[in-house]
């Protein structure tokens, strides 16, 4: 007997019922559970149409000084940046080509509706009335902003300084530059776009936490720490004969010492030469698992917690070292490393704190216009990542390597205070090596922990250490 | 003599519809930069006067019956003028045009077709348009390719899509069809496992009607004709034999010829790839654009939604045919957005009560396949839309911008009351 036409009707028609209920459902989650992902994007033009349509708030820096305020023009408002050694950090905030740096990180915070202030998002929401827009303040020093910058002088490269204390950024420059009041002016953006977009040197590119190198040298603070810890004796001595390889298998290949050295190594002693086949010994003794362990505890290659856009780093194209070779190179700081001048200033904090790991970020407060507190950005620190006296242990280490005899970060000494740091000279397929340094001071107990990143500079490290030392002796007010 | 019937309950319906479009058209003039001005209220007044025309043409015909399809299909084209205004205002007097021309063909579909049993006997001359009608953007001259789909025709600067009007004729074909093979269809003598094999002439045009579709994916590159074409033939065959396992088999062969086109046809690829990594940095900003920023306008909505005239749906391309509904969302929010869902919801469950209540297998059939069309079309650009499915260039009824589309539905739902007109005489009715 065929079932009547009626009775299929109704299993249809509760067919489309349900349908019906899951395209609600569908919809339910876009307009309310997904909402507040999509109204912060940074390409969400009802964001970006805030930048023509009315003033934004005001950035500004740790003293109170005015780094980014809206400006009436005869058609809609462009942004007027104060100082272009900052172009990164505050970012652009363009009509055509959306906002980048603070001017995209805290764009809702900059229209008055900062997460934190719940009341305004729903006036906004509900009722339309925008609240006047308050301000972002940075923890940038202007003191020490200034050092950094004219330390760098218009080398290719970063400079970050970080309050290790609290994870706040106290100086961030990166070179080439932009000028992003042209970007974020509707009469010239498209021009002062496309000439930054062209360029060779990528301004665009915020070196200070986008710029991916391999570290050299200064990544053997990773790789003595996890020495350290996985029980190796930095009083025993190591043998060094340049040129090293571990067995016949490496064929051609051998790891160099960069002073050509021959004779027997402490930790110490190859922390103050930076002795790469003491380091590549030791981090094949310990193994690549240990090594990637801890190179992942200090954060690279995996998730960053900077308030605006950062890079991972990469410990290896695959992530894991499975090669000898790879492990040694990778324990002295080459291999397929990479990572940000940002990263680099955090490994030093870390070690300056005992071991505790800040969280870094740029801003320090949202205010509403009448100037008063809506939300204090102070994350709390990542967590315990080495233990105490490990971090003791290489700070002693670290401060010989700056004042030791024939130590080779001597540049970054600053009278009166112990510095504890590390150069590197990162091998790169660019040209001359990327010089590095990055330490903290007073090494006891630090206010200030700073990388410093040269492109291709012709002395590497020895280069960057004295830039290190003036910036921390600015932040140090000395 | 015909006698006049008073359609009250429909009257009374209509004078809510007139304070929705005109309120709604008025909110959106005042939300402008210029403001409101009073001859602004012309378009709305003038459609409101077609709405009452119609149901006072309703009941000097002394059509009996179903009362509440003619106010809810009134209230979304007025909620389509009013979105045309809001995202398209330079579209507006065409929009209007189109509501009279659609006006024109309800009427024309009440007053012709005597005997709607009648139609059943033309079977396979609606068979024939309709093919016909389908395979017209294929040929040149008259084909044109809109957006990457070949789905119109045009004689100069009119252009017309033929797929709208191929809807009805097919439903028209496929009630004829089944009701006479239902029979045969559903009662096989032969089972092979839990499977019913029907004979194989009989089984033949369901094979015909997928290749067919296919066709229509493969030449004129439009996926969503496919879609409901499928649906459409599916949902009848349903229908007609209660057979869940014709359905499956028909959905499998679906999903077998997606998954072959998916990888022989960069179009198909495409919208899939879009669907599912929309936000993706290569695909936000190139075809994915129009899909993320139809997003945006949803997550805007919220609850209660920005207020008529106060969202940025204008920054999602082409907004007025493809994206209303995300527009109107933004706009009204989550809880007019349910509102609006519930319209639909509240048409269909009317149309398939006509079909229930139908007297003969051929109107059961009839009104049921109608119903399906709005049912399956809402779902498919409103899934679309919230990226529940991939999206196709469906059209939304009554709401989207177009004309072909709006004379067609407004035909559908005068067959619709035509069927309940049928009834109500068959069973002494009002």
């Amino acid at each position: 007997m065929t079932r009547s036409i009626a009775a299929n009707i109704r299993g249809l028609t509760l067919a489309i019922a349900m349908a019906f209920l899951v395209t609600s459902i569908g919809v339910g989650y876009w307009t309310l559970v997904a909402g507040d992902e999509l109204k912060a994007d940074p390409y969400n033009p009802r964001l970006i149409a805030a930048i023509r349509d009315r003033p934004r708030g005001f950035i500004k820096d740790a003293a109170g000084n005015t780094l980014a305020q809206s400006a009436q023009t005869n058609n809609g408002y462009k942004r007027v940046y104060a100082d272009k050694s900052l172009a990164h950090v505050t970012g652009y905030a363009s009509f055509q080509f959306g906002a980048s740096g603070i001017e995209a990180a805290y764009a809702e915070s900059l229209i008055g509706q900062d997460p934190g202030d719940a009341l305004s998002q729903w006036r906004a929401r509900y009722l339309r009335e925008r609240a006047p827009p308050g301000s972002v303040v940075l923890g940038i020093d202007p003191k020490v902003q200034k050092a950094a910058a004219d330390a760098l002088g218009g080398r290719r490269g970063a400079i970050v300084a970080i309050d290790p204390r609290n994870g706040a950024i106290l100086a961030s420059v990166s070179w080439p530059q932009y000028d992003p009041s042209l970007i974020s002016d509707p009469a010239t953006e498209e021009s002062a776009w496309k000439r930054a977009n062209e360029d060779p040197d990528k301004p665009l590119i915020n070196r200070a936490t986008q710029g991916l190198y391999p570290p050299g040298s200064t990544f053997k603070i990773i790789t003595g720490a996890a020495a350290l810890e996985s029980g190796v004796d930095p009083n025993a001595k190591v043998r060094v004969d340049d040129p090293w390889q571990a067995d016949k298998s490496w064929g051609t290949y051998f790891v160099r010492s960069s002073s050509r050295a021959h004779g027997d190594y402490t930790m110490a002693d190859a922390y103050r030469l930076s002795e790469n086949i003491y380091f590549a010994k030791i981090g094949l003794q310990i193994g690549g698992p240990k090594l990637a362990e801890y190179a992942q505890r200090f954060g690279i290659g995996s998730t960053t917690h900077c308030d605006i856009a950062a890079a991972q780093g990469q410990l290896s194209r695959t992530g894991v070292l499975d090669r000898p070779t790879l492990i040694a190179d990778t324990s002295y700081g080459q291999g397929e490393l990479l990572v940000s001048p940002l990263q680099m200033a955090l490994v030093a904090a870390t070690i300056g704190m005992g071991g505790v790991m800040p969280t870094p970020h740029y801003a320090t407060e949202v205010r509403d216009a009448a100037g008063h507190a809506i939300r204090v950005i102070a994350p709390g620190a990542l967590g315990q990542v080495i233990r105490p006296e490990t971090a003791k242990a290489l700070t002693t280490m670290l401060v010989g390597a700056v004042s030791g005899p024939g130590a080779f970060a001597f540049g970054a000494k600053i009278p009166g205070v112990n510095v504890a740091g590390k150069t590197g000279s990162a091998e790169n397929p660019s040209g001359s090596p990327h010089g590095w340094f990055v330490g903290f001071a007073p090494a006891e107990a630090p206010t200030v922990a700073v990388a410093i990143l040269l492109e291709n500079s012709p002395r590497g490290g020895e280069d960057a250490a004295p830039l290190g030392g003036r910036v921390m002796q600015a932040a140090l007010g000395k | 003599m015909i006698a006049v019937t008073r359609r009250r309950p429909e009257l009374g319906l209509l004078f809510w519809v007139a304070a929705l479009g005109i309120t709604g058209s008025v909110a959106v003039a005042a939300a402008e930069v210029a403001g409101f001005r009073p001859q602004q209220l012309v378009i709305p007044v003038s459609y409101v006067v077609i709405a009452f025309v119609l149901h006072f043409f309703l009941a000097a015909r002394g059509i009996r019956g179903d009362q509440v399809l003619l106010p809810i299909a009134a209230a979304l084209t007025a909620l389509g003028l009013i979105l045309v205004e809001r995202l398209a205002s330079n579209l507006l007097l065409q929009q209007l045009s189109w509501t009279l021309i659609a006006a024109g063909a309800f009427a024309a579909t009440i007053l012709i077709p005597r005997d709607l049993t009648a139609l059943s006997r033309f079977k396979w001359t609606w068979a024939l348009l309709g093919v016909l009608l389908l395979v017209s953007p294929v040929f040149p001259v008259i084909g044109r390719e809109v957006n990457g789909a070949r789905i119109w025709i045009g004689v100069g600067s009119v252009t017309f899509e033929p797929w709208e009007a191929v809807k009805i004729l097919l439903v028209i074909f496929f009630a004829a069809y089944l009701e006479e093979f239902r029979e045969v269809l559903s009662q096989t003598q032969r089972r092979f496992g839990p499977i019913p094999v029907p004979p194989l002439p009989y089984f033949g045009p369901i094979v015909a009607m997928w290749a067919i579709a296919m066709l229509v994916m493969v030449f004129e590159k439009d996926l969503g004709a496919t879609l409901l074409f499928l649906g459409i033939f599916l949902a009848m065959l349903y229908l007609a034999t209660g057979e869940v396992f014709y359905t499956l088999i028909g959905i499998l062969l679906m999903l077998a010829g997606g998954f072959v086109a998916y990888h022989a046809f960069g179009h198909v690829a495409a919208r899939v790839d879009v669907w599912l990594n929309a936000f993706s940095d290569d695909l936000r900003f190139d075809a994915g654009y129009q899909l993320v920023q139809g997003l945006f306008a949803l997550a805007n909505g919220g609850l209660f939604g920005a207020g008529l005239g106060n969202g940025m749906p204008e920054r999602i391309p082409v907004v007025w045919s493809d994206f209303v509904f995300d527009a109107f969302a933004e706009e009204v929010g989550f809880a007019g957005a349910l509102a609006l869902l519930s319209f639909y919801l509240l048409f269909v469950y009317r149309g398939m009560l006509i079909a229930l209540r139908a007297p003969t297998p051929f109107l059961q059939l009839l009104a049921g396949g109608l119903s399906f069309i709005v049912a399956i079309q809402t779902l498919v650009i409103v899934g679309g839309n919230a990226r529940l499915i991939p999206l196709t260039g469906i059209t939304l009824p009554f709401v989207a911008y177009g004309g072909s589309s709006l004379v067609t539905n407004w035909m559908l739902v005068a067959l619709l009351i035509r069927v309940s007109d049928v009834t109500a005489r068959v069973k002494g009715l009002p």
